[in-house]
């Protein structure tokens, strides 16, 4: 097997982290997620909380700087630290899943890459919140609202596009209509299509 | 009138209001601006073809003032000198870095002291505050920084204090001299001052307050750095200072032109030569001895800055032009009652509470033309005004960490390696640290000048 690079965006609550994982089983390869915070507090000697605390969140721009690539704000340069640890992942030849962390803008000129976006019916979505984090339907809408607006801040941050735009991404499916299951092994067929397709060229 | 300057205003509360968003490259948003300032407010409102010229002030270029100047002469739209200065700057410090000059001299003196942390820390932020006297502070503290860190983990010791430290005495070192810092050249071309004249006036006020810093800095510390008791290292087995040296050549070289850039700076207000044409003759050497390197030293220049203060010298010249900066003027004249110390202390003082949320050289260009117009209004030497500008501009950038570029720099370098430090952990030492130089240069200009 080639390269495979697959990419996962999600709205908040859509099930796009267990796709990722799904899919990284199936196609036996490991999924980068919770293993970036790992990994960065590894490297830095910081607590995994503290790693935690600043994941995916967009700075606040009022109390942040940049100079000469350079910024202030601790978000962006544990952000950085992600986009440069996918990215030498990325140019070793390895295969792996990363889930969000603009790695369809980032990634994109490894032609290995398949960048798939989730998104999902907001009462499938609220009813998987409330379920998962036992909170009641307006406490999860709050919170899927919540998660969503900082994921679009911290990528549109981070990039020069907008999140959940159809055209960053290969494919973009709504997970309730299939449920997570079979919305996985449609998108094992297409990332098996494009595998396949890869190798004849 | 009432158009152009209503217009005038609008276009630089845009402009200041989009480098805060930083949404869109600062350079882009100043030159941008900049063109509306031409079109809009001098061609449109204005019909003025001279306002154009004056800002665009490419006349100066011919001028024999701009390069060789006997008499001190005040200059007004786009500062040429301070752009050509900075470039010239930048030209040599790219060569410096690039013959591993900066990380010799951090390796050095943490020899020199046995690498021992409380030493170390002692002695990196004084070579913070001596080094940014001639070169700019981003530089210093990239460097500074970095060995910083990688001593920290060799010797088992906390970087953070040591950088915060650093950090501050770098932009208490800018403000000494006239190419410390962005402020004071604009100031110092602005108004024809010279080198020796920010060395003499700011520069000693910076020693004293540098005293004060360390002795500060000292006891706010010393229980953070060294935990635990200090660890033994065998300063044998660390890497040696000569190891930074990329090319025994290019090292000498660069040493030699740093030397030189300071012998004229020194010298200047006795050869008469300007800043501009230092800067241009500094990055004439660096270029050529550079050889085949020459390109990729070129290509390093950090164009976006040059082309920001275009952008930024074209708006100022809107307000300038439209007398908005001689309302703001009359305003302060107003509220001091035309009393000098409290004139005085208003320009610094605003200027460090500006500077510690905003870019100072905006504010410090902006401020130029209203501390002129109050020098001739109120009868307040014109230089006094200037170093409390400088200093307020200067000091105030530290108090927080986005109040100046070396801030910015020093924090991004600690988080990058595992010291994430944040905005309470910065301003809890680093903002009493500038109140209390900001105290210190108050009393010494009331001492000294009043």
């Amino acid at each position: 097997m080639g390269q495979l690079i697959i990419s996962v965006g999600r709205e908040f609550g859509s099930g796009g982290r267990v796709i990722a994982e799904t899919l990284a089983e199936r196609f036996g390869i490991p999924v980068y997620d919770r293993h970036l915070i790992t990994e960065i507090a590894t490297k830095t000697g910081m607590s995994e909380e503290e790693v935690e605390k600043y994941n995916e969140t967009p700075k606040s721009r009022l109390v942040s700087r940049r100079v000469r690539g350079y910024s202030n704000s601790i978000e962006d340069n544990i952000a950085e630290m992600q986009f440069d640890f996918i990215r030498k992942k990325a140019e070793s030849g390895e295969s792996f899943v990363v889930v969000g962390r603009c790695s369809e803008v980032k990634l994109k000129d490894f032609s290995s890459l398949v960048s798939l976006f989730i998104t999902g019916d907001m009462d499938k979505k609220t009813e998987r919140v409330m379920n998962i984090y036992e909170l009641d339907r307006e406490s999860a809408e709050d919170l899927i609202a919540e998660k969503d607006r900082k994921r679009k801040k911290y990528h549109n941050s981070h990039t020069d596009s907008e999140w959940g735009d159809v055209r960053l991404y290969d494919l973009t499916i709504n997970s309730s209509k299939l449920g997570i299951d079979k919305t996985v092994d449609f998108l094992e067929g297409y990332i098996r299509a494009r595998m396949d397709n890869n190798s004849q060229k | 009138m009432l158009t152009a300057s209503v217009f005038a205003v609008v276009i630089f509360i845009v402009m200041f209001f989009m480098i805060v968003l930083d949404k869109i490259e600062r350079h882009i948003v100043t030159l941008g601006c900049g063109l509306l300032t031409l079109v809009v407010v001098f061609g449109i409102c204005m019909h003025s073809f001279s306002a154009i010229w004056n800002t665009l002030a490419i006349k100066n270029f011919v001028t024999r003032d701009f390069w060789y100047q006997v008499t001190e002469s005040e200059s007004k739209g786009i500062n040429w000198a301070t752009i050509i200065f900075i470039a010239g700057m930048m030209v040599m410090v790219e060569g410096m870095a690039k013959a591993g000059f900066f990380r010799w001299l951090c390796m050095k003196i943490a020899f020199i002291v046995k690498c021992r942390p409380i030493p170390v820390f002692i002695t990196f932020m004084i070579m913070s505050a001596v080094l940014s006297m001639f070169i700019d502070s981003i530089t210093v503290i990239m460097f500074l920084s970095a060995v910083t860190v990688e001593l920290a983990q060799l010797l088992d010791f906390n970087p953070v204090p040591v950088i915060l430290s650093e950090i501050f005495c770098a932009n208490l070192g800018g403000s000494a001299t006239m190419c410390g810092d962005p402020p004071n050249i604009i100031v110092g071309t602005s108004l024809g001052l010279s080198f020796f004249d920010f060395l003499n006036n700011t520069g000693l006020c910076a020693g004293i307050s540098l005293v004060f810093s360390v002795i500060f800095f000292y006891f706010a510390f010393r229980k953070e750095i060294v935990k635990d008791g200090a660890k033994q290292v065998d300063i044998s087995t660390l890497p040696a200072p000569s190891e930074s040296i990329s090319n025994k050549r290019d090292f000498i070289i660069s040493c030699v032109i740093f030397g030189c850039a300071v012998v004229l700076l020194v010298t200047h207000s006795m050869t008469h030569l300007t800043v501009a044409s230092i800067g241009l003759f500094i990055a004439f050497l660096t270029v050529v001895t550079a050889g085949k390197s020459a390109l990729e030293l070129l290509k390093k220049v950090d164009y976006k800055t040059l082309l920001f203060f275009i952008g930024l010298f074209v708006v100022v010249g809107g307000l300038e032009e439209t007398g908005i900066l001689e309302y703001i003027a009359d305003f302060i004249k107003d509220i001091s009652g035309g009393n000098a110390m409290l004139m005085i202390a208003i320009i610094l003082w605003i200027s460090a509470l500006a500077s510690a949320f905003v870019d100072n050289i905006p504010f410090s260009a902006t401020m130029v033309p209203v501390i002129q117009s109050l020098a001739g209004t109120t009868g307040v030497s014109i230089n006094t005004l200037a170093w409390a500008l400088s200093i307020g501009t200067d000091i105030g950038g530290s108090a927080t960490p986005i109040g100046a570029s070396a801030n910015v720099v020093g924090t991004s370098v600690a988080a990058k390696n595992g010291y994430p430090i944040s905005w309470g952990k910065y301003c809890a030492k680093l903002a009493p640290a500038t109140v209390m130089v900001l105290a210190i240069s108050t009393v010494y200009i009331f001492v000294r000048y009043i």
